[in-house]
């Protein structure tokens, strides 16, 4: 179970969100060809190796978002994740 | 490409004769047995050639039925299959061995038939026991909509001469003791498109069959043998780019699955493929119990029970675009909790092992096969989850698209194009119709 | 030996006990026995004895045959591994004897043998063994091709191993989440000390180990080793952070140290899957000792040195009478030892450091004779002890992506330090070797390290999640202050060396043996595998199944890779392993599977539909009445008076905001612009790809609020499809979107006399049908229920009104129709009904009469295509449709023959080419019409043959063929829709006497009315009465909600007061909740609800910008759970790790429970830990049900 960074709700499971794919710009449908719609439609970069992609967050904040992920290790880039060097709050560990 | 017969096995002169390795049968094994003498290799190894008529990139089931047929039935035999590892290690040896034949779409079932009457003389053909198994296959629909596809499959089946019919909760408790066909299921059991002529067989044997046939008819196979690169110059393939060297060939073919895109990205032909990971999982043997094969479509899995009485699970595909094979646990809990949903009493049997494979998914479920934009580089990918079952139509079909220059019938509905054309293929009509 | 012994009842081959005295080590409880019986016969055991100790000291050699020649098989690693030790026990196949504890009655018996253990018939096959070569299926059986499946038969009478029963219970299983943050995977020395050093550093410990107790090798070392492991397991004892899992094992390590970890024998249920995200994950899983390949290597009496050392010192069973001890290794030298003070005659040592080796192994009787050793020698021996070397259990480092290198010095694989990620650490006898001491200095270093890498991933963590932005007063913590001191300067703990020792390389004697002992393959069939060309490691298992089997290669994948590379030429590293792949060790379907989450969805009117014998239909999540008994009958009372069909499970979005009208045209095919308030229209969406996705009717109720309705199967897709819209393509217009589905209890009545019972009912509504016409929607008051919405409109072609009424009211206005409309006939009509009415009108459903492929042409939607718009999904595919000619049409059909109903899927055929059928088509819709009297049906149809009139083939199922023919319209019952307009009288609207009922049902029991909530909300003291429990559950479903949308930087996010994913108590005890960006939910006393309702839509109109106010007081259920247990309750049915610090008191998150997304509020009080959870209303009683299932470990009290 990958976790994914959600922008709004931080890092969870993959399994709350559905993968929205590669997506691409929308061809404008007053002036698009067939050949370029089905593009926008059916192809795919599918590269293996780092992609951007998007997920909808279903089951938490319910908010599109993108992010770039490696097709085959499945690390995950984003804008730096924050690390923050203060002391823990208080009571850590599980609720008594 | 006439010149073929001529040019082929004479120029690089290995013999054409199919006699070349020790047959395989009853008296064979006795004799070996007695006098311990080893067994011929079942294929050679050889260096790379600086030139073949045509190159075929995987050496999986499709790669090598490929190269077979264009020996066999094309005498079309300086040929080399490729492969980055070894034989078979692709989706050929990670899939789960179900054939069939019951497709939605009169075009699927054509050619999957084809495939299935194929299979059923392979191991004659080939010298080489496929253990084929037509042990039937069920495909059990839990709502009424997924009923009424089942029943669409069977009439289009019927008309096309497939057997195939719907049976129902009764017939289906008869043929599987196990399976909880009561009203209480939470995802009840309403009947079951019956397929006797389905079964499973066992994958490596096919691949290996194939590719020491091959060998007698003088193919090269190099295994560990990485494509790098594919050589076009004004629209036509010249050769190809290996981590063993360079070879010139007038023809390509990319016969691999799961990492189809990196080869086509090489020639530069786009395709609308995407790579994702299919698991399957194996339990520990218990006597054997179960006869046929069993999927449902709503529940995602499909069992069957090996000779050795292991019980293999499949199921769809992952969730997301992935290159991954390490697999996850979520895929085997799912798993475990559907095949308990149609078989309750099975929750004290364990699981032993997961793997993964790598699936290429087009639009429409079918695969893409043909000639590409590309002269000389012909694709035979997109094989999305029922590549195996296709292994030996596909190949006899490749073959003969190569060697006449002409696409075939039998997969003329197959072509890259068709996603342009906007004519898709109606096995996904099936699926979205059955869940 | 003492009186209290084990007295065997006589079993194979067994004379006398082979227990010994007391031994320091020992986990024997002598003080009372254990009886079971193994294959019939009856034997004692003493608690803590494996089942496999216990036949041990009753003399039992022989355990098993093997899977392909049926060779006897005994003991040989005396551990969870054994392979010759996999029995039967009752019901359950393949059980680990040797490590599975003796329960008192258990019925034990030895697996694929018959007719018996001790003569086998399929031992013939040993015999035959040299054709039995590698590939032998693969070179025979080969013609003819029909006798194979004859052959398949018989071969698998040869499957080995265990049976299961059809008769099997189900099973009970159980799964829990956690989130440690350092999990050590193996509880020897080094583990145990890497618990205890992390633990010390502050952070919260998982301690996993395969066997019933702590310790690993030192529990079967010398006093010395008995005193260090005593003194480690005092500290872990008094530790309050290292949580001990015995009789565990770590089953595999996926992505981003998602550990997977099955506790077995817990009271209640045989396994629990825990899955853990451990920020560090330490394996030290140790060393796994590696049999010796000689000839005989598998008869029974040949045991590795840590089988017999098991037998001696924990189980007190002397292993034999005389014995040869094969030792290269200390672990062997120490192994003579004890074999020596248990009273066996050791024969000899051979040792191999000093030359000496030997040959084969002879056996008399299914068990070991004697030895031949390479000095000449030959020696009587029941018993032969290998001790040859080790094999490291690196496959949890392997699933973490690394690659482990073979070390010839050591003769052993050890993981790569270059490659080992982040998060996971290695310590222990897979990194290498030293004294007891290096051992735990080793692993406390890597327990440090581990410790302050999870600190640095924890503080990351809260970093970056929301819920944990709590009030500044509540930091600075004991623990936690040790962890921030121990690495404040987050220097990384430096980890001293511990090399692997040197040991001789021995894989395989001068003679061919077993190499796998569960598959039966020998050194030979690798050997000649590799000469016919399956010469790779992946190629050589494939081939000879070697490492496939139960053992999963961790007794044979290196001495395979030896014989592999001996007979390739290539050495051990270049040869290289298979992969590891999980599991790590077998794990139950039962376990994986957990309990079944599966959310089940049901109307407020349920009770009544089941009261009245309701045949249930499953449509998705969704329970649904398919009939009360006669279809036909529901029919008929519909066309000719009056029938109610509860359709709650139709989908409902409430739109808001000035952009809807855009959305609306960019979501349909049809033109939105110009919809009235008070007027509803019928719309179909297309996907981008022209393909019909779904259809309903929207209604506009005021200036800039509308309610739409989907399909109930496509609601959740629709939702997402109109929020991917709104956020990505245009974020620019001002839309709030509130799925409403179950806020509403729906009703449809239909029926020429509905406008007389809906009159009968309604107040504030003119229902005369020039007031309020077809295809028009007003608000009102129903059988004295406020803010109900009618639709005028038709699915069933007959006048009808669609009445959705608050959901906690629902029951209450369907027994007011059914009560007032007796003198009318009205009667309840099902699903079943409604598709016949509906096919009789000619409406399509989607799915059923299109399919994945069906654009809207072909669905007969020409009429609402509006391709003059500018943009709407999917318009270009359709554009082009338009042009094309062919494909397939949507028509009316009706066989000539009226008896007759072709089954749904029926095909359309012509005759083709020679004997072959053209599929022209296929019924996509049948019924036999009880209006009409005869057969009708909807079709698919190719182009050419969609004309009107045209007579067409349908084959049946049973192969005849029938004709049926092409009707003018889809709709078979009046086509010109009169039926509704129909113009009927208006009943003086007298609400005789109709009040509603004083309170609403409650979601998670809709046959009662919510409980007052007031009391037990707000305080942590349960109500008087209610027994005391470590958790207690509420429903609170009578709570008032509100939901709200705004700006989340504006006025009303300020007077709200809560950040996303926190919440605040207002004064009036109200608690607003920060349920997501620019959303929130305020929970409200009963009594306060509508004060409230008023407060927040003036502050909502006053608002800059967008601000709406929904009122979910009855779409959502709201539940409680309070108690010291209640985080430990919902990390059983939750992923998230519901610490203090991660999610503190006023955190506010929505997530999976259960499978079912709900929103969870942790709402402490007086200390007591509480959360409220909520979901919509349908699934309450779900949610409800599921948690007090996970509560009934704790003793959870539920509470009204």
């Amino acid at each position: 179970m990958i976790e994914l960074p959600c922008p709004l709700c931080g890092p969870r499971n993959v399994s709350e969100f559905r993968y929205a794919g590669e997506g691409g710009v929308r061809p404008d449908p007053e002036t698009t060809t067939p050949a370029e719609w089905r593009r926008y439609l059916y192809m795919h970069r599918n590269p293996l190796g780092w992609t951007k992609e998007n997920w909808y967050h279903g089951s938490g904040c319910r908010r599109y978002f993108s992010l770039e992920r490696h097709t085959e290790t499945h690390e995950i880039r984003t804008p730096d994740t924050n690390t923050d060097n203060t002391p823990l709050p208080e009571n850590a560990g599980q609720a008594r | 490409m006439n010149g073929y017969e001529r040019n082929g096995s004479v120029r690089n002169g290995h013999g054409s004769n199919g006699k070349r390795s020790s047959r395989y049968s009853a008296f064979s094994l006795l004799s070996h047995g007695l006098t311990k003498k080893d067994w011929p290799l079942a294929w050679r190894k050889h260096d790379l050639a600086k030139t073949y008529d045509v190159v075929i990139i995987g050496g999986g089931i499709h790669g090598l039925a490929t190269a077979y047929y264009l020996a066999k039935n094309h005498g079309i035999q300086n040929v080399a299959v490729l492969d980055k590892g070894y034989l078979g290690g692709g989706g050929s040896g990670r899939n789960t061995a179900i054939l069939r034949s019951n497709y939605l779409t009169p075009e699927g079932i054509r050619f999957y038939d084809r495939s299935v009457k194929l299979y059923e003389g392979l191991a004659a053909d080939l010298n080489f026991n496929v253990m084929f198994s037509q042990r039937g296959h069920l495909t059990l629909a839990h709502n009424d909509a997924s009923l009424r596809t089942m029943r669409w499959r069977a009439e289009v089946n019927k008309i096309q001469g497939v057997d195939s019919d719907v049976i129902d909760p009764a017939a289906i408790k008869k043929l599987v003791p196990y399976m909880d066909v009561t009203e209480e299921a939470r995802y009840p059991i309403l009947g079951a498109l019956y397929h006797p002529p389905g079964g499973i067989i066992r994958h490596d044997a096919v691949v290996w069959g194939y590719a020491r046939a091959a060998d007698a008819y003088g193919v090269h196979m190099h295994q560990q043998t990485e494509v790098t690169g594919i050589d076009v110059s004004d629209g036509q393939v010249t050769g190809v780019q290996t981590n063993r060297g360079t070879i010139s060939a007038p023809i390509v073919v990319n016969c691999t699955a799961g990492w189809s895109t990196l080869i086509t990205d090489m020639a530069g032909v786009q395709t609308p493929i995407q790579t994702f990971p299919l698991q399957a999982a194996v339990t520990e043997p218990v006597r054997p119990f179960l006869d046929t094969v069993v999927v449902s479509g709503t529940l995602h899995v499909y069992v069957s029970q090996t000779d050795r009485g292991e019980l293999v699970f499949g199921a769809s595909v992952d969730p997301f675009a992935s290159y991954s094979m390490r697999g996850s646990l979520e895929f085997v809990e799912g798993l475990a909790g559907h095949v308990l949903e149609l078989m309750p009493p099975l929750h004290k049997m364990r699981l032993l092992r997961q793997w993964s494979g790598l699936c290429d998914m087009t639009p429409d479920y079918s695969p893409i096969m043909g000639p590409t934009p590309v002269d000389g580089f012909y694709v035979d990918v997109g094989w999305g989850t029922y590549g195996f079952k296709a292994g030996p139509v596909s190949g006899e079909a490749m073959a003969e698209c190569i060697a006449t220059q002409r696409t075939p019938e039998i997969i003329s509905a197959f072509g890259l194009a068709r996603f342009t054309d906007g004519e898709l293929v109606g096995e996904k009509g099936a699926a979205a119709v059955g869940h | 030996m003492t009186q209290q012994d084990t007295r065997p009842a006589s079993a194979d081959g067994a004379t006398a006990s082979h227990r010994i005295g007391v031994q320091p080590g020992e986990v024997l409880d002598r003080t009372s026995t254990l009886d079971f019986t193994w294959n019939g016969t009856a034997h004692v055991a003493h608690p803590g004895d494996t089942i496999v100790s216990a036949l041990a000291a009753a003399g039992v050699r022989v355990f098993s045959r093997s899977f392909k020649y049926h060779r006897p098989r005994g003991l040989l690693t005396g551990s969870f591994h054994d392979p010759g030790c996999t029995l039967q026990v009752d019901d359950e196949p393949n059980v680990r004897a040797a490590h599975r504890l003796v329960e008192a009655g258990m019925d034990v018996s030895s697996q694929n043998t018959w007719p018996s253990l001790r003569f086998d018939v399929k031992a013939a096959n040993q015999m035959v063994g040299r054709f039995l070569a590698p590939g032998f299926y693969y070179k025979t059986f080969i013609k003819p091709q029909r006798l194979w499946p004859t052959y398949q038969k018989v071969l698998a009478r040869f499957a080995h191993a265990g049976v299961t029963s059809p008769d099997t219970a189900e099973g009970y299983y159980d799964k829990r989440y956690a989130h440690p943050d350092v999990l050590v995977a193996g509880g020897g020395p080094a583990g145990l000390a890497a618990a205890l050093a992390a633990a010390e550093a502050g952070a919260r410990v998982m301690l996993v180990d395969e066997e019933h107790h702590l310790g690993g090798h030192l529990r079967w070392g010398g006093s010395r080793d008995l005193g260090a492991l005593g003194a480690l397991l005092e500290r872990v004892s008094r530790s309050e952070h290292i949580e001990v899992l015995t009789n565990s094992v770590v089953l595999g390590r996926y992505d981003d140290n998602w550990v997977g970890v099955v506790q077995r024998g817990l009271p209640g249920v045989p396994e629990r899957l825990v899955k853990a995200r451990a920020k560090v994950l330490v394996v030290a899983s140790g060393l796994i000792e590696r049999p010796y390949v000689f000839a005989g290597n598998d008869l029974p009496g040949v045991m590795l040195s840590t089988a017999a050392r098991r037998l001696i010192n924990l189980y007190a069973v002397r292993p034999g009478q005389r014995a040869v001890v094969l030792s290269a290794n200390a672990a062997g030298d120490a192994a003579a030892e004890d074999l020596r003070r248990a009273g066996v005659d050791v024969a000899a040592v051979v040792d191999p450091r000093r030359g000496q080796d030997i040959v084969r192994a002879h056996g008399r009787r299914g068990g070991l004779s004697a030895v031949e050793l390479t000095d000449g020698r030959t020696i009587e021996a029941d018993l032969l002890v290998t001790a040859v070397g080790w094999t490291t259990m690196t496959a949890l480092l392997n699933m973490a992506g690394n690659r482990p290198s073979y070390v010839p010095d050591a003769a052993r694989f050890v993981p790569d330090p270059l490659t080992m990620p982040d998060g996971v650490l290695a310590t222990g006898g897979i990194v290498g070797d030293g004294s007891t001491d290096q051992l735990l200095a080793h692993g406390s270093a890597v327990g440090s390290e581990a410790a302050r890498r999870a600190a640095a991933r924890r503080r990351t963590r809260i970093a970056a999640t929301p819920t944990s932005r709590a009030p500044s007063h509540d930091r600075g913590s004991p623990d936690l202050a040790v962890l921030a001191k121990t690495t404040r300067d987050g220097d990384p703990v430096s980890i001293p060396d511990l090399p692997p020792g040197a040991h001789p390389e021995l894989f395989r004697a001068g003679t061919h043996g077993m190499v796998d002992y569960s598959e039966d393959v020998s050194s030979k069939d690798i050997i000649s595998a590799a000469r016919e060309g399956y010469d790779s490691a992946e190629l050589v298992k494939r081939y000879t199944t070697v490492t496939m089997g139960t053992v999963q290669g961790k007794l044979e994948l290196v001495n395979a890779v030896a014989v592999l590379a001996e007979a390739t030429g290539a050495t051990i590293a270049e040869t290289g392993t298979t992969t590891w792949r999980p599991m790590y060790a077998p794990i139950t379907l039962g376990a994986l599977a957990g309990r079944s989450f599966e959310p089940v969805r049901y109307s407020p009117i349920q009770p009544w539909h089941e009261a009245h014998r309701a045949v249930p239909l499953v449509a998705g999540q969704w329970i649904r009445p398919d009939h009360y008994g006669d279809p036909a009958r529901e029919v008929k009372a519909v066309r000719e008076n009056v029938g109610i069909i509860d359709v709650t499970p139709i989908g409902k979005l409430d739109l808001r905001g000035p952009d809807v009208p855009q959305l609306l045209n960019q979501l349909y095919i049809n033109k939105w612009s110009k919809l009235a308030v008070g007027r509803v229209r019928y719309g179909v969406m297309c996907a981008e790809d022209g393909v019909v996705m779904d259809d309903g009717v929207t209604g506009r109720l005021g200036e800039d609020h509308y309610l739409m309705s989907t399909t109930s199967s496509g609601a959740a897709t629709i939702w997402e499809w109109v929020e991917n819209w709104l956020q990505t393509e245009h974020p620019e217009w001002q839309v709030h979107v509130q799925p409403v589905t179950t806020a509403y209890a729906s009703i449809n009545v239909a029926g020429p006399r509905s406008r007389e019972l809906v009159g009968r009912l309604t107040e504030g509504i003119d229902l005369s049908a020039e007031a309020f016409p077809y295809m028009n929607v007003r608000t009102g008051r129903i059988a004295g229920v406020d803010d109900c919405v009618l639709w005028r409109i038709g699915f069933t072609g007959e006048l009808s009104y669609e009445l959705h009424v608050p959901a906690g009211y629902g029951l209450h206005v369907w027994e007011r129709l059914l009560e007032h409309g007796k003198d009318l006939g009205v009667k309840a009509f099902g699903v079943e009904a409604q598709r016949i009415l509906r096919l009789e009108k000619g409406h399509l459903i989607i799915g059923q009469d299109t399919d994945g492929l069906t654009r809207a042409y072909s669905a007969g939607l020409d009429w609402a295509v509006k391709l003059d718009k500018a943009d709407f999904a999917g318009k270009p595919e359709l554009v082009w449709q338009q042009a094309e000619t062919g494909g397939m049409r949507l028509v009316g059909l009706q066989p000539v023959d009226e008896s007759i109903v072709p089954p749904e899927a029926s095909q359309i055929v012509r005759p083709g080419s020679g004997k072959t059928l053209e599929i022209m088509g296929r019924i996509t819709s049948s019924r036999m019409s009880p209006t009409l009297n005869r057969s009708i049906c909807l079709g698919q149809l190719d182009a050419s043959l969609a004309v009107a009139g045209t007579v067409v083939t349908v084959r049946l199922p049973d192969g005849r063929d029938v004709t049926a023919k092409v009707t003018e319209q889809l709709a078979h019952v009046d086509p010109s829709g009169e039926r509704q307009q129909l113009v009927t009288d208006v009943p003086e609207a007298i609400p005789a006497g109709i009040e509603p009922p004083d309170l609403p049902r409650s979601a998670i029991t809709p046959d009662r009315a919510v409980a007052d909530p007031t009391p037990s909300w707000r305080f942590a003291g349960k109500p008087p009465g209610a027994p005391d429990a470590p958790v207690h559950i509420y429903d609170l479903c009578g709570l008032a909600k509100f939901g709200v949308r705004a700006a989340s930087d504006g006025d009303l996010a300020r007077s709200l007061g809560a950040d996303f994913a926190r919440t605040t108590r207002v004064e009036d005890g109200s608690l607003v909740v920060g349920s997501g960006p620019g959303e929130w939910l305020v929970l409200v006393d009963p009594a306060r609800s509508a004060d409230v309702h008023a407060q927040l839509e003036s502050e909502a109109d006053a608002a800059q910008g967008l601000a709406s106010v929904v009122d979910l007081t009855h779409g959502r259920a709201l539940i409680r759970l309070a108690g010291t247990r209640s985080a430990d309750l919902l990390a059983k049915v939750c992923g998230i790790d519901f610490s203090n610090d991660i999610t503190p008191d006023g955190s506010a998150l929505r997530t999976s429970v259960a499978k079912l997304v709900t929103d969870i509020v942790r709402n402490d009080h007086d200390g007591v830990p509480g959360y409220l959870l909520h979901c919509e209303r349908s699934s309450g009683t779900y949610l409800f049900h599921a948690l007090v299932d996970a509560g009934t470990e704790f003793g959870i009290e539920s509470v009204r």
